[in-house]
């Protein structure tokens, strides 16, 4: 049941999204112009360029991340349907799920379009891809895991669009540097030392999962 | 029960009882408590002090359990504004598990099935508002809520509105219309007068 609810919400956020060209046409160019600005801002110099690629490229998704759980939310509040959801007789769990799902897919789909970017501009080789690609995912996840958590508690906020950001990007460092770590230690090809890293990226998910099935009820409420 | 927003009273020590299919009308000038007395009862607020039952489920404790049962129909229409107006119907057949019929039929009763696979973003406010009272008519609650469901419409979407009450009514459904229109004499409504929070006169 839990799963079916969340799965009809995830299909429904990606509808909406798919048909607003929210991802592709915000997401995508904010970026990308992300990392062709750090790219200035660095120079030209490829050593420098290469040490800081897995940083740009998590930078760029994390504020990435911050944007879709925002948009998540708006369109669920342009017209009242957030107390829609709030008034069915579902698992409110559903909803968390559901939102964290689509955001997840929409954050992968960006990603790879993000990280052939950096391959091209910053010349980004990668020795263990299958590992730099777990890396994403359960980074992903978390992202989009507290994303929908603490979208739902700004969304009482009347100044929402700075409080968002200021719950979220505290409680993502983990994710940040444990993505970027492994990203990099993946792109050299020391998978041996990446799994802790993964490690880490899926502790953080599976807590912050729970966290969000078991309190988002609770938070959706008056 | 009471209910305060910060420091300010919505609703001060209100005591109704409301028989099961019986329709009441709440009266009273803006900020009266009648919207709010309406979304508690809908269960989308708490009560500060103070509870009650509705169709005998607690508000406190049953709150899922009176969302089974209860529909709340505002000027605010909850719809999905990328979604078609079939889409917005479906998305609610399947959350709740509800036969996938009812969403034509809802849709035909509110003379929408032509429009059926069009985006609501291009809808009038007539419009969506006949796609909310389609959702209602999918469910068939038990209880319906209106909170001034006709303001800004025109005489076609008004007529449809004030059918889903008479239906819902002649169904012996319990309906509750907060309005400053006048409502159908053959609904048999009972009157409540709000003032201030409070239940003035209760018919």
């Amino acid at each position: 049941m839990l799963v079916g609810q969340a799965s009809v919400i995830a299909r429904k956020d990606l509808v909406i999204e798919v048909r607003g060209r929210h991802a592709l046409g915000t997401l995508l160019p904010f970026a990308a112009t992300v990392l062709i600005a750090f790219g200035f801002a660095f120079g030209p110099g490829r050593d420098v360029l290469d040490r800081v690629a897995p940083g740009l490229l998590w930078m760029a998704v994390l504020f990435s991340a911050v944007i879709a759980s925002r948009r998540a939310y708006q369109v669920e509040t342009e017209d009242g349907a957030l107390e829609g959801l709030l008034l069915a007789p579902i698992d409110k769990a559903a909803v968390f799920l559901g939102k964290a799902a689509a955001v997840t897919l929409e954050l992968l789909a960006l990603v790879l379009a993000v990280l052939v970017l950096v391959v091209l501009l910053f010349d980004l080789s990668v020795q263990d891809p299958l590992l730099m690609v777990a890396a994403f995912v359960l980074g992903v996840v978390g992202l989009a895991a507290v994303g929908s958590l603490f979208g739902v508690v700004a969304e009482s906020a009347r100044t929402r669009e700075a409080i968002f950001p200021m719950l979220v990007l505290p409680l993502v460092a983990p994710v940040l540097i444990a993505g970027v770590r492994a990203t990099d230690l993946a792109a050299a090809g020391r998978s041996s030392e990446v799994l802790s890293w993964l490690g880490l990226l899926a502790a953080f998910d599976v807590v912050f999962l729970s966290v969000g099935v078991l309190v988002f009820g609770y938070l959706l409420e008056d | 029960m009471t209910r305060l927003f910060g420091a300010s009273p919505a609703l001060v020590r209100v005591d109704l009882s409301i028989r099961r299919g019986e329709a009441v009308v709440l009266r009273g000038p803006n900020g009266a408590g009648k919207s709010t007395l309406l979304r508690v009862v809908a269960t989308a607020l708490s009560s500060t002090y103070g509870g009650g039952s509705v169709l005998g489920f607690d508000l406190a404790t049953e709150r899922e359990e009176i969302r089974r049962r209860c529909e709340l129909l505002t000027h605010r229409t909850r719809l999905y504004e990328e979604l078609t107006a079939r889409e917005n119907l479906e998305l609610f057949v399947r959350l709740l598990g509800l036969p996938a019929a009812r969403v034509d039929d809802a849709l035909e009763r509110v003379a929408l099935a032509d429009a059926a696979g069009e985006r609501v973003r291009a809808f009038s406010a007539g419009m969506r508002q006949k796609v909310a009272v389609a959702r209602a008519l999918v469910r068939d609650p038990e209880l319906l809520l209106l909170d001034e469901p006709t303001t800004g419409l025109d005489d076609a979407a008004r007529t449809v509105v004030e059918r889903l009450v008479l239906d819902a009514a002649a169904a012996g459904h319990t309906v509750m219309i907060a309005t400053h229109h006048p409502v159908a004499p053959e609904l048999g409504a009972r009157v409540v007068t709000m003032r201030d929070g409070a239940v003035e006169a209760a018919g």
